[in-house]
């Protein structure tokens, strides 16, 4: 910057002077045509155009000489710097006055256009940065350019890294060692400390800011509206130069600060409305269980307190049956507890199982298993595609996939009316095969339209129909939050035939088999 | 003689009810409602030494006020085989896995019908004592036959043909029947230690002994799965 500069003047002194030349050439040409007065007036006119280059000190000195020689070699008697005539004296002080005036302004305008020039710039440079940040989605992206645009301002040329960065997201770090930053360019251990209380105290530091002003670089903090989201340091004397640029380096700096904090408040902001939304969520949920609790805990508590206080005056049968109901229910509690349970563990772990290979045909020998005593007139049935592949997954909550699906059957499709389960590879889809498991029944199934509302209870935290059809909108919240959680979906098709319910899994490539042990 | 078994349980309404229970059917119950307690009545020179044990049975719940149950298993299985029954509120399979191979016979989850804990503690207290005794070599269920000693397995009156290692994993289910044994005991039993991570063995092989032992594989009555957690199969007396 420097070497341009110096190239710069010399040009300007080199047009000064060869308007100067220029001028006496006129003076010399004109010499015989024109009296003393009106070569005077060149005299003026190349003064006044030579001060457009020329700096102030080399303008009056021209003048001065200029004039001198004027007088030498123009005003009579040529030859010395005598003056014949009182006329002449006023002529020579008149014009020494215009040129000194003359001088003086064309510097002061030169100066003026030039400001003016630096000012019109650095307001551009400004707005395009603000351009810059608004359109950002994170402003932190832009650090590396921040970084450059104060490298422009910097001269420490010696340097290979004149300017260091930090800024962090949101909170201070507690300890100035912290990884949690972003940073660009290299400080050393002194200017390190410098930025951090700078950072901290969101303080400029450095010459020419009123702070620590023997530091040898300069440090300018980051300023949001209410906190400071970094500090930067610009090493070596900013530039010198016409325009403040120091003001110029803390507006950019500034600028960026504001934009950390709007993108740390934005953060904040959604932050806070996904939390609420749990919240809401959370809170229609437990409204769900608990009314969905209460049903069979009005079974048990009607029944055992029966037990209790009629006990002598029931018969042998209907003590049983009461006995017998508060067993059925206090089970079908156990199973709303593992659902929620489930629910929420699946929630916890984000969907990310334990898997692990395991059989269809396992899986719903099992639940079979379990579900036979709850379907005393043998409407289950079976069919299992032969061959099946293993699949990768949590047999636990497969099983309780399975086992809800099949309650609601038995709960909502018409009395005695078979129940099926079955297993088959979906081939629809080209390469891509999926196992399904399959709970079809000859119900109308839940309307489809009451389909959706049953999850979106749970998604969307609407609470129109609390639990849905008494309990299934957990389980069926749990059964999808299963599927998906197996990279699934579960799918609910209502036909004239009937309804089902289909849990749709990928497949993994197939474990090798062992060979040797056969 | 009835037999003696000691209930480890805290809450009181249930450690009351578990005992009218258990003493309807026979048996001597003692309760103990903390780990403490429960180790004071057990003796703390029989707990150490490997003499007559004090109980025939316990039963164990897992969270107590002054400790975890699962610290008086660790303890009493150094010296003692004194059947386990594990009974608690947890239901994570990783901590049943683990309780089955520190050594419990079993695990029920709460809560559990008294049937089903009945039917738990007859398996249990059966296979008390195999390490010393010989173990089951003999299984029938049915119409399904398996001789340990002599390698036959017969349905039906027909000899089934099993391939050794078919025959070595019923082998191992035959010798803990009515109890679940865990994946890991069944792949290090059965193929070795270095086959732990295998579970796709175990669902191979059992596949392939349901179609050959089993009415409807897709619904087996012999060969049952604790989803989870390992196999179980069917206890000849139920």
């Amino acid at each position: 910057m420097n070497a341009l500069t110096s190239s710069q003047q010399l040009m300007r002194y080199a047009i000064g002077l060869a308007i100067w030349l220029l001028g006496w050439c006129l003076l010399l040409f004109f010499d015989t045509h024109f009296d003393p007065v009106n070569l005077s007036l060149i005299l003026v006119l190349t003064s006044a155009l030579a001060a457009l280059w020329l700096p102030l000190s080399v303008t009056l000195l021209a003048s001065v000489v200029g004039l001198m020689a004027f007088n030498w070699s123009f005003v009579p008697p040529r030859g010395t710097f005598a003056i014949d005539l009182h006329q002449h004296t006023v002529l020579l002080i008149a014009m020494m006055l215009v040129n000194i005036i003359i001088a003086g302004l064309m510097v002061f305008l030169r100066e003026q256009s030039r400001c003016a020039q630096a000012y019109a710039q650095a307001a551009e440079e400004l707005r395009i940065w603000g351009d810059k940040l608004r359109d950002a989605s994170e402003p932190g992206s832009l650090l590396e350019e921040l970084h450059q645009a104060l490298a422009r301002l910097s001269v420490g040329k010696a340097n290979n890294h004149p300017v260091a960065l930090v800024a962090v997201n949101g909170q201070l770090p507690a300890t100035n060692l912290s990884s949690a930053l972003q940073r660009i360019g290299s400080a050393n251990a002194e200017h390190e400390e410098a930025l951090w209380h700078c950072l901290r105290s969101g303080q400029a530091l450095g010459p020419g800011t009123g702070h620590y002003q023997e530091l040898d670089a300069l440090y300018l903090p980051l300023r949001g509206r209410s906190m400071t989201s970094g500090a930067a340091m610009i090493s070596g004397i900013i530039s010198a130069d016409a325009f403040p640029a120091l003001t110029q380096a803390q507006a950019l700096c500034d600028q960026m600060g504001a934009a950390l904090e709007r993108h740390h408040i934005q953060q904040q902001e959604r932050q806070a409305r996904d939390q609420a939304q749990a919240q809401v969520v959370r809170n229609t949920l437990l409204a769900a269980i608990s009314h969905d609790y209460r049903t069979p805990l009005a079974t048990i508590m009607g029944a055992a307190s029966s037990l209790d206080q009629q006990g002598e005056r029931l018969s042998d049968s209907q003590r049983q049956q009461l006995a017998r109901s508060i067993v059925e229910e206090a089970d079908r509690l156990r199973r709303l507890t593992s659902n929620v349970l489930q629910l929420a563990r699946l929630d916890a772990i984000a969907g990310k199982i334990q898997g692990d290979w395991e059989s269809a045909e396992e899986i719903i020998g099992s639940v079979m298993r379990r579900m036979r005593s709850h379907d005393p007139q043998q409407r289950l049935s079976t069919k299992l595609a032969p061959d099946l592949p293993l699949l990768w997954g949590d047999s636990l909550l497969l099983s309780q996939l399975l086992e809800n699906l099949i309650d609601n059957s038995l709960k909502y499709s018409p009395p005695a009316s078979p129940i099926n389960v079955s297993a088959y590879l979906d081939k629809s889809l080209g390469d891509k095969h999926h196992l399904v498991l399959a709970v079809r029944d000859q119900g109308t199934g839940i309307a489809a339209a009451d389909y959706e509302q049953i999850f979106e209870v749970f998604q969307r935290g609407d609470h129109r129909k609390p639990g849905g059809a008494g309990g299934t909108g957990i389980g069926l919240a749990l059964c999808r939050a299963i599927a998906r959680a197996h990279g699934g979906e579960l799918e609910f098709h209502a036909t004239a035939a009937g309804a089902s319910f289909e849990c749709h899994l990928p497949l993994r490539a197939q474990p090798a088999n062992p060979e040797s042990h056969l | 003689m009835s037999l003696r078994l000691l209930l480890v349980e805290d809450d009181r309404e249930l450690r009351a009810t578990l005992r009218e229970a258990l003493l309807v059917e026979g048996y001597q119950v003692l309760t103990a409602a903390s780990l403490a307690e429960a180790i004071a009545m057990y003796g703390q020179t029989q707990l150490e030494e490997a003499s007559t044990p004090a109980f025939d049975l316990i039963l164990l719940d897992l969270g107590l006020p002054d400790g975890d149950g699962s610290d008086l298993l660790v303890k009493l299985r150094r010296k003692q085989s004194t059947p386990v029954i594990i009974i608690s509120a947890r239901e994570a399979e990783g901590q049943k896995i683990h309780l089955l191979d520190e050594g419990a016979d079993d695990y029920l989850v709460k809560p559990f019908s008294i049937g089903e804990l009945l039917a738990r503690m007859r398996v249990a207290l059966r296979h008390r004592g195999n390490q010393v005794r010989a173990a089951v070599t003999r299984y029938e269920q049915g119409d399904l036959t398996i001789d340990l000693a002599t390698h036959r397995v017969s349905r039906k009156g027909d000899v089934v043909h099993l391939t050794p290692t078919e025959f070595n994993l019923l082998a191992r289910l035959v010798r803990s029947a009515g109890q679940v044994v865990t994946h890991r005991q069944l792949l290090v039993d059965v193929w070795g230690q270095e086959y732990l991570e295998h579970t796709h063995y175990l669902r191979l092989y059992m596949g392939q002994l349901r179609a050959k032992l089993e009415d409807n594989p897709a619904e087996p009555q012999l060969l049952l799965t604790e989803p989870g957690v390992g196999y179980r199969l069917l206890d000849t007396e139920s």
